[in-house]
């Protein structure tokens, strides 16, 4: 900038290219992790179809005629119909989670913000409620996605006007107000299910507001794959505005970033997402909230490096979450929020105990 | 003319807190503004810095107004130095003075070595891969002020810099800036709590009381015991008293001693 800075010494600026060479291993760490579990997923169930097998038909699909034929037609269709959809929406759902809770906590600066504590993922349960029990016709036509994105909108803005005080918010005003509208739409969406008409229907309403890909067909996976893209891309390249307003909001100012602007876009593009994936595969919890914090003790906190880490774990870790809801207790499986629950609650607890957000709590 | 207010007026929740408020600083020119508790000193610079908009008036840095430019455009003419940046995420000590680089196109070379060397002028040479969060609260000042470089800015604004820091490193940070301003030929506005160090960094001193500025001039001319019992309500007397100043450098900055003498 000028003579006087020019004068100075010549600097070591090592310590970037070392960690840059970290995040690329790990990145191709991660991506394997992705695509080993996935094969796994497809591969395990209630017909065990071995891996030789999965990978064929898979490769036999993409390229026909590449892979001897050593499966039958049946293994063929379980294979490509129903269980290459679930991974692949697993992998979107877990990456779109984890993304979102990541944004989360560099929006409202708490490391507790998950969607699932702030409500957003119950305020998208009830919008996707109604459209199921009452039909497309009780919300105006809106489709199952635009009815849960609608409620998840309506949940993080309500959360964000109650959290507010003079302009400020404050952490633990943010947790208690999540925490109450989340119970709020727990109601209103279990009244509704109670008053449904078959308590069969009510009941498959329920388990799969828990959290269940089980629902998974080709068809639903364009829109998830599309907001999830274009969203990822977005937040990629604001990283450094993320950065700069999770050092707080008027140091972001002082640094250029617009940040009412960049505010309401996170919010749009966060309530989208939460009702996207919330519309195809239940709320599940805690995954917007072990995994950035994962990705964070990997690499720091620059977003450049924690969101690609976050969506390669996340997509990794809920493939795995689903392998373990479809195994443990089969043939019957668990509602995914019950295996993320065995896994986030103790982390919840142990973040709790960490000294700074103890310090974030009260000082507010 | 780097920074010029004319007729300022800010309200917080539709209550006024700053009047009319009028305000110089030059190039070069190390300005505080010094004032009681409340009375609007640091909402005038949370205005300046475009955190708060003001109700009326003109805020201009170099002829142009501020809050009319884009966001960008604003950054990367004044900079700013507040109280102790609350961390809870573990950024780097490097990761924190890049942001400084936020308004700019990026250029990873080049930002780099621009980080490298505000981080050498500060003092921390080295402690790039440092967590911000463990560096001791002198440490995280002068980081900040690595950032505010970075930013290569004309006009650099303090808000209450040395609020959480011993003597010495208050002193530290004081004559850090005040060094970097007259070496880059930086406008800095400062809003200061203590008097007699106002007195002693800066050029011309503007006093706050109950949103207006009473008074503006050089030190001597406007820290008369008479304003300051208006303004604060206390008596300022002369008394022999023990006057703070640094050691050496070298000493100061590698010894944990008092910063104390005469």
């Amino acid at each position: 900038m000028t003579s006087a800075l020019q004068r100075a010494r010549p600097v070591d600026t090592g310590g970037a290219h070392r960690r840059g060479g970290r995040f690329v291993l790990l990145v191709v760490i991660l991506a394997v992790a992705v695509v080993a579990s996935t094969w796994l997923a497809v591969s395990i169930g209630a017909v065990r179809i071995g891996l030789p097998q999965a990978w064929g038909i898979v490769a036999d699909r993409l390229v026909p005629g590449l892979v001897p034929r050593t499966w039958t037609p049946v293994q063929e269709q379980i294979v490509w119909e129903f269980r290459l959809p679930r991974a692949l929406l697993a992998l979107l759902v877990g990456a779109g989670l984890a993304v979102v809770g990541a944004v989360l906590q560099a929006l409202v600066r708490n490391p507790l913000a998950d969607p699932f504590l702030l409500g957003i993922s119950s305020g998208a349960s009830f919008g996707a409620v109604l459209v199921l029990i009452l039909g497309a016709g009780a919300l105006g036509g809106l489709s199952l996605s635009g009815a849960a994105f609608a409620g998840s909108l309506l949940a993080l803005g309500l959360v964000y006007v109650l959290a507010q005080r003079a302009g400020r918010i404050t952490p633990s005003r943010l947790v208690l107000a999540g925490v109450a509208l989340a119970y709020l739409f727990q109601a209103l969406y279990s009244f509704v299910l109670q008053q449904a008409q078959s308590g069969r229907a009510a009941q498959q309403v329920l388990f799969w507001l828990m959290g269940s890909l089980g629902g998974a067909r080709w068809h639903m996976l364009p829109l998830p794959a599309a907001v999830l893209a274009v969203g990822l891309v977005y937040l990629l390249l604001q990283h450094r505005q993320l950065n700069a307003l999770t050092a707080g909001e008027e140091s972001a100012v002082s640094l250029g970033v617009n940040v009412h602007r960049l505010r309401l876009t996170l919010f749009v593009l966060t309530s989208l997402l939460v009702g996207v994936l919330v519309a195809t595969s239940g709320a599940i919890a805690f995954v917007g909230l072990i995994v950035p914090h994962a990705a964070r003790l990997l690499v720091g906190a620059d977003h450049r490096r924690v969101l690609p880490v976050t969506a390669l774990l996340g997509a990794a870790f809920l493939q795995l979450v689903d392998v373990a809801a479809r195994v443990v207790n089969a043939p019957q499986e668990l509602a995914l929020s019950i295996v993320t629950a065995l896994f986030g609650v103790p982390f919840f607890l142990w973040l709790l105990r960490r000294r700074s957000v103890d310090r974030a709590v009260t000082v507010a | 003319m780097r920074l010029d207010l004319h007729g300022v007026a800010v309200h917080l929740d539709g209550r006024p807190i700053v009047h009319e408020a009028d305000l110089l600083v030059d190039d070069g020119e190390f300005v505080a503004l010094v004032g009681p508790n409340g009375c609007g000193k640091s909402t005038l610079l949370r205005t300046i810095y475009r955190a708060l908009r003001p109700s009326a008036g003109l805020i201009r840095v170099d002829g142009d107004d501020v809050h009319g430019l884009p966001w960008r455009e604003s950054a990367r003419r004044t900079a700013v130095v507040a109280q102790e940046t609350p961390a809870e995420l573990d950024f780097t000590v490097g990761e924190v003075v890049l942001m400084g680089r936020t308004p700019y196109k990026p250029d990873a070379v080049g930002d780099a070595e621009r980080c490298a060397r505000a981080l050498d002028r500060v003092g921390l040479a080295g402690a790039a891969d440092r967590v911000y969060a463990t560096l001791s609260g002198g440490e995280k000042q002068r980081a900040l002020v690595a950032r505010a470089l970075v930013q290569e800015t004309r006009l650099l604004l303090l808000d209450e810099p040395t609020s959480h820091l011993d003597i010495r490193h208050q002193l530290e940070i004081l004559h850090l800036v005040r060094e970097l301003g007259t070496e880059l030929g930086l406008a800095t506005l400062a809003v200061l709590h203590d008097l007699n160090q106002a007195a002693a960094f800066c050029d011309r001193l503007y006093v706050m009381s109950a949103g207006r500025i009473l008074a503006g001039g050089p030190p001597g001319q406007v820290l008369t015991p008479e304003l300051i019992s208006e303004v604060y309500g206390v008596r300022a007397v002369h008394r022999p008293q023990l006057v703070f100043e640094r050691l050496s450098r070298s000493r100061a900055t590698n010894q944990a001693g008092p910063g104390a003498s005469g």
